[in-house]
């Protein structure tokens, strides 16, 4: 990293979890602040201008779902929640909260650091970038085209806007309320196996095994995730 | 109601009957004959009738209609016979006076005819207020019972009370046995269970009857608004007795008030276990939340920083790097262990609700395919999911877990570059899904028991686990209405495969799917 040093906020109560997690950040160039609570770690995220924030969903002081609401209220900053919980709602809820992603306890370091590097690449890139390419598909969002192994590909209106809605959050973890909500509407939030069978049909379509997906991945009982 | 019951006529008069109705109307005539008779020489024979008239109304007030019309006819008799000349005769001298007879005797007639519907009437209207309000006190003391022992007492002492019978109730347990509960004064030997057991299972009334020479019986269903509550029998005291239309129908009455009562009940019940079932289901939560969190905590701590020791890179010998990555190899599969636990406890302890959504099969395999990568890199991984399998509902997350149980599993027995396969196909009970792997197969007659908690395929080796893991997978399939088999291959391995039943699929909104696709970009 050429550029000043991205700042990473650690917002985690165990201060052997802290540790690791500051010194593989470190170990990429990061600057890391940390908090132990919810409380200090608002004030950092307010005074530091962090490139992302690691969160531990389970504070002492608070619920991380709150703080997530809070923080969404004034910045955008990407937040990776880490659950000790194996209950899915808790990921849905911080998700749909406005979490970016989450890891569940316990993780490998090289799991995550090959998350918050998405994240930050995903933040430098900025908007708008009309070109995806992953495996042997490209996309051209300028040209609506989408090809696989130089041959193009037609994807229904709702299987490109789903694709599109995945591309223009990669790395990112949507659950299917979001995509539900964005592809077919607020009154279908519920009928998830409208995504699932789109899902289905775009993996036919881009993956070179539809039953071991590569890039179109599934976040079971969360959501989706596109992997570059 | 359609109930043989003797009708209540002319409702009981002064105490004990008729007959002394008629003899206190005599007397009363002759008492006024007596007054009369020395005022004969002073009053009018006009007045000495007025005298008679009063007479008739007084015995019609007090002694009701038939001794009212022996007054009217003993009045006019006694005035013919003491009063008209000549006296103490009945013949009449005067022709005028058959008139007088004539007006007095219909006067009198109509008059007690009269006044005695009159009297009735106030007497039953009092008599209906003096019940009415009894069975609205009995009411109110019902809608503050809060056991079914209570709201028995109260209405069997006031059938006791109002009524002189005797009444028993029979309620249903959960089970549907029916049990006795008498009134404050005791059931009655004429009271038959059996029958109380007809009346509960058809919802009819039965009697009022009379065994031999017992007292008249009778049982009423509790009718409530969701279902019959009970049976309540009711026997006369006295084997004399008849029951008249307004007891049965005050019977009723209270059958309605029992009934409405206990259904109260019911759901008082209902809302305090659920309220109980509630407590409890998040008591068991927030302990295994809680028991999950200090263990994983620890873990999570020695997975990172033995990764991260790891991750230093050159600056570890060789022979401390192996170490560190010891360390995080035993604690991750401390980890799957403690999770394999906690799943147990949580399915045995019935606080898993399965989050069933309609989703195809393809999706969960390669989930578990990608959630196991690292457990697969020394094997091949074949997949073979029939092409038009229907979209299956399950909990994602429990099935997955099946999945990765089983490929966990294939991988601890099976030799590294050796294939591990995962099927899908219809089959007769829904959809077949199964886990083969190349490994030694399974021990004979091992089949079924490796289903059971802390048993493993292979009790002496070295491969560890503490056999929780095919425990959990039976319980989570099992769950979901399916079944699991573990079986021998023809050519080696084993081979493990559940089903999960073929349901009815939500359609897709054909207009919603044409519209967004039309309109879409």
């Amino acid at each position: 990293m050429s550029e000043p040093a991205p700042v990473v906020i650690v917002v985690e109560d165990e201060r052997q979890i802290r540790r690791f997690v500051r010194s593989a950040l470190e170990e990429i160039g990061c600057r890391v602040f940390e908090a132990e609570t919810a409380a200090q770690g608002l004030t950092e995220a307010g005074t530091r201008k962090p490139a992302l924030v690691v969160l531990d969903l389970g504070l002492p002081d608070r619920d991380g779902v709150d703080f997530i609401r809070d923080l969404r209220n004034w910045s955008g900053v990407p937040v990776i929640v880490l659950s000790a919980r194996a209950e899915e709602s808790d990921k849905i809820a911080a998700l749909d909260a406005g979490a970016d992603d989450y890891l569940s306890k316990p993780f490998g370091v090289g799991e995550l650091l090959a998350r918050v590097r998405a994240l930050l690449r995903r933040q430098a890139a900025g908007e708008g970038s009309p070109e995806f390419a992953f495996g042997d598909v490209r996309v051209d969002l300028a040209r609506r085209a989408v090809e696989r192994s130089g041959q193009p590909v037609h994807l229904t209106p709702i299987e490109y806007r789903l694709l599109t809605l995945l591309l223009a959050n990669a790395g990112k973890v949507l659950t299917h309320r979001q995509l539900l909500k964005a592809v077919w509407g607020p009154a279908y939030v519920d009928s998830s196996h409208y995504l699932r069978i789109y899902v289905g049909h775009l993996r036919q379509k881009l993956e070179a095994d539809p039953a071991q997906p590569r890039h179109l991945l599934t976040e079971t009982g969360v959501g989706y995730r596109f992997q570059p | 109601m359609e109930r043989p019951v003797t009708s209540a006529r002319s409702a009981p008069l002064l105490p004990h009957g008729r007959w002394r109705g008629f003899a206190w109307s005599t007397a009363a005539c002759l008492g006024t004959t007596l007054l009369a008779s020395p005022l004969h020489e002073l009053l009018d024979p006009a007045n000495i009738v007025m005298l008679f008239l009063l007479t008739v109304v007084w015995v019609a007030v007090r002694l009701g209609r038939d001794p009212a019309v022996l007054a009217a006819f003993l009045s006019v008799a006694s005035f013919d016979f003491f009063f008209v000349p000549p006296r103490f005769s009945l013949t009449v001298s005067d022709a005028q006076y058959l008139l007088t007879f004539a007006v007095m005797l219909t006067v009198a007639l109509v008059i007690g005819q009269l006044t005695a519907r009159l009297g009735l009437e106030a007497r039953t209207a009092a008599r209906r207020e003096q019940q009415t309000r009894a069975l609205y006190e009995m009411a109110r003391d019902l809608s503050g019972a809060f056991a079914a022992e209570q709201v028995v007492a109260i209405a069997g002492s006031f059938v006791e009370e109002n009524l002189s019978a005797r009444m028993a109730a029979y309620l249903p347990d959960d089970a549907g046995v029916l049990n006795i509960l008498a009134g404050p004064a005791g059931g009655s030997p004429a009271i038959d269970a059996s029958l109380a057991r007809v009346a509960f299972e058809q919802g009819d009334p039965i009697g009022p009857s009379r065994a031999a020479s017992g007292p008249l019986v009778l049982y009423l269903p509790l009718r409530a608004a969701m279902r019959v509550r009970g049976v309540l029998a009711v026997a006369l005291a006295d084997p004399a007795d008849e029951l008249s239309a307004e007891q049965a129908g005050i019977l009723d009455a209270v059958a309605s008030l029992v009934a409405i009562a206990s259904e109260r009940l019911h759901f008082v019940a209902v809302a305090q276990d659920a309220l109980l079932r509630v407590e409890s289901e998040r008591l068991r939560n927030t302990l295994l939340s809680a028991v999950s969190h200090d263990l994983r905590t620890p873990l999570t701590a020695l997975v990172g920083l033995s990764d991260a020791l790891i991750l230093t890179g050159d600056a570890l010998p060789a022979s401390k790097r192996e170490t560190a990555e010891a360390i995080r190899d035993e604690a991750l599969r401390m980890n799957s262990v403690v999770s394999n636990l906690l799943d147990m406890a949580r399915l045995q302890a019935g606080v898993v609700r399965l989050r069933k959504e309609w989703q195809p099969v393809e999706e969960v395999v390669g989930s578990s395919l990608k959630h196991m990568e690292s457990r697969l890199q020394k094997h091949r991984v074949r997949t073979a999911l029939q092409s038009d399998l229907p979209l299956l509902e399950f909990d994602a997350v429990l099935v997955e877990r099946v999945l990765c149980n089983l490929v966990d599993n294939a991988v601890k027995y099976a030799p590294p570059d050796s294939e591990v396969a995962i099927e899908a196909r219809r089959c007769e009970a829904g959809v077949e899904i199964s886990v083969s792997d190349d490994g030694p197969g399974l021990a004979p007659g091992s089949e079924s028991s490796i289903f059971e908690k802390f048993v493993r395929g292979q009790p002496e080796s070295a491969t560890s686990g503490v056999g929780l893991g095919l425990a959990i997978c039976r319980a989570i399939v099992e769950a979901h209405g399916g079944s699991i088999r573990a079986e021998n291959r023809p050519g080696g391995g084993a081979r493990i495969a559940f089903t999960l039943p073929v349901g009815e699929a939500p359609a897709l909104d054909a207009a919603l799917i044409a519209r967004l696709e039309g309109e879409l970009p």
